[in-house]
């Protein structure tokens, strides 16, 4: 395993292995704790009797007869797949996920199971993270890796990959902490996260959120109007009046990046495009009114 | 200890995408508890991601089964490198991993298939006269392997004579898949996606493109029979033990060829 491969001595040297250490370690961890560990969005503690008891976090203080009780730990994946208001969640470390629902395990394998479908890899990440193995690849040496489509991601700039950082991954939208940075040589410059879950390379969902970055990059460079907007973002400030004018503003999924009133796409907005609609004023100050 | 794990497409915008992974893992732990210690879901769109599986499972001895139809861009370049595969045959850090080959080409996938087509038509009537099975593929331009697979599971399915005509079709390249539900020369056409998920394409283009209207759809010369996805059949679950299995039985000669 990558993130074992510094403690290989020899090819006759017995296997470390991290993923059963990690499940070890996150159940001693639980069991410390009576009162419950929180992790992500959610609260785990360890029952009296044996087990483990898994909730939401907003669920802490709620009687267990007011939630939806499961005991098989692979339910934990149901649980995890969509938010309250049914959306598909692609990124379970989003802070969306749903409510009314209480998971009691048995024994530490049980626990890693539920973790493993509410938070993958959470938990060997956290157990490397605190051990200070966890292996951190940069969006470069990541970039570098991609094929396809998204090979263009390689050609992203330095201030792209900042930008996309901070409307990708802070924790209004993923509650991982990020680890890793541009280069080497280079440290994001977003808000890493306060929570307990290490991210230690740029995902999926954010070389798909890169993508779009880079086009827009792209067209920054040639097809800025005489006010200095690209057809892009004009395309979203339209598509924002249109749908603000009918009440209501509905937002596209998660992932949906292609579409104007994405979540994500409009924060990288208001770094990138409010400033240039109000050059003199604060972009994060609402008018007073 | 053994650990399957099986690599999906994912996507960041539907659940279908990973479900049958998902449904064949479970009934791989439920049918071949004594063999597989660890049975693992990977994807290259969701989470955990194929980068980091591995350092989910505790087992030493890794199959690797991409829940794909064809060989192709993802089989022989996405998958082995981010699983950090050297070949079909991969040992590093104590560990041995394997690396099967894709569903489609399998020799059991036919099987699959007409056991799709069975469950299609159970409790359902026929035109007198002649059935055709339309196999229908993606297909590229980019990529001869994605219709390649389509075209031998139709000429295993032909060679055991099983229905009066065996065709392809497809959405991305020729023959269009419309041309041969609406030209193949029988009273009954049985069309079978040959693809892992349920999907936009299985939903929505295809029906409409076709004018189908469900299962069943009557037109004024012929029947179309639409199935399910191949891959959403529980017999995939065993294909997928099939694949895994395979490896151990090439792994000494494929070992001697990479190391």
């Amino acid at each position: 395993m990558r993130a074992t491969s510094p403690e290989r001595s020899g090819g006759e040297a017995p296997r470390r292995n991290t993923a059963a250490e990690a499940r070890t370690a996150f159940a001693a961890w639980v069991e410390e704790a009576p009162g419950g560990r929180s992790f992500g969005q959610i609260v785990v503690r360890p029952l009296p009797e044996g087990g483990y008891e898994l909730r939401h976090a907003a669920d802490a203080g709620l009687p267990d007869g007011d939630l939806d009780v499961h005991v098989d730990p692979r339910e934990a994946r149901e649980i995890a797949k969509l938010t309250e208001g049914g959306e598909y969640r692609p990124l379970k470390s989003s802070p969306n996920l749903r409510r009314g629902w209480l998971l009691r395990v048995e024994g530490e394998r049980g626990l890693y199971v539920a973790m493993n479908y509410l938070y993958p890899s959470a938990v060997v990440h956290w157990h490397l993270h605190r051990s200070g193995e966890l292996e951190i690849t940069t969006y470069r040496e990541n970039a570098a890796r991609q094929s396809g489509i998204y090979k263009r991601v390689q050609r992203l700039s330095d201030e792209g990959v900042q930008n996309a950082a901070r409307a990708c991954c802070e924790d209004a939208v993923c509650l991982k902490k990020t680890l890793w940075d541009v280069d080497e040589n280079t440290p994001l410059e977003s808000e890493r996260g306060e929570g307990e879950i290490p991210c230690p390379e740029p995902c999926s969902i954010f070389v798909s959120f890169a993508r779009r970055v880079r086009l827009f990059e792209r067209e920054n460079k040639r097809d800025l109007d005489a006010i200095g907007l690209s057809p892009s973002e004009k395309e979203d400030l339209s598509a924002l009046v249109e749908a603000a004018a009918t009440g209501s503003v509905p937002l596209a999924r998660e992932a949906e990046f292609e579409e104007p009133l994405n979540e994500r796409r409009m924060r990288y907005r208001r770094l990138t495009l409010v400033p240039k609609l109000r050059p003199d004023g604060d972009a994060a100050t609402p008018e007073e009114g | 200890m053994k650990a399957l794990v099986i690599v999906g497409h994912g996507s960041h915008l539907n659940e279908d995408s990973s479900l049958p992974v998902y449904e064949h893992a479970a009934l791989v732990r439920d049918r071949y508890a004594g063999e597989f210690d660890e049975v693992v879901e990977c994807f290259w769109k969701e989470e955990p991601s194929m980068r980091h599986v591995l350092d989910l499972v505790e087992s030493e001895d890794i199959y690797v089964v991409p829940a794909f139809i064809s060989e192709g861009y993802f089989t022989q370049q996405v998958i082995p490198r981010e699983l950090g595969l050297s070949g079909p045959v991969t040992r590093r850090d104590g560990r041995t991993i394997r690396y099967a080959g894709p569903l489609g080409t399998y020799e059991g996938m036919p099987d699959v298939i007409l056991e799709r087509v069975d469950d299609l038509l159970e409790g359902k009537e026929t035109r007198p006269g002649r059935t055709a099975l339309v196999l229908l593929g993606h297909g590229t331009d980019l990529n001869k392997n994605s219709s390649g697979v389509i075209y031998l599971n139709a000429e295993r399915i032909r060679e055991r004579g099983v229905y009066d005509l065996v065709e392809v079709g497809f959405l991305d390249q020729d023959p269009p898949i419309a041309e041969v539900v609406g030209g193949v020369e029988a009273e009954n056409v049985v069309l079978i996606p040959v693809f892992i998920a349920e999907g936009w394409h299985t939903r929505e283009t295809i029906p409409e493109d076709l004018g189908l209207t469900g299962e069943v759809t009557e037109m004024a010369d012929r029947t179309v029979f639409y199935g399910a996805p191949v891959g959403t059949h529980p017999s995939v679950a065993d294909l997928i033990v099939s694949r895994a299995r395979e490896t151990d039985e090439r792994e000494a000669e494929l070992a001697r060829d990479v190391s």
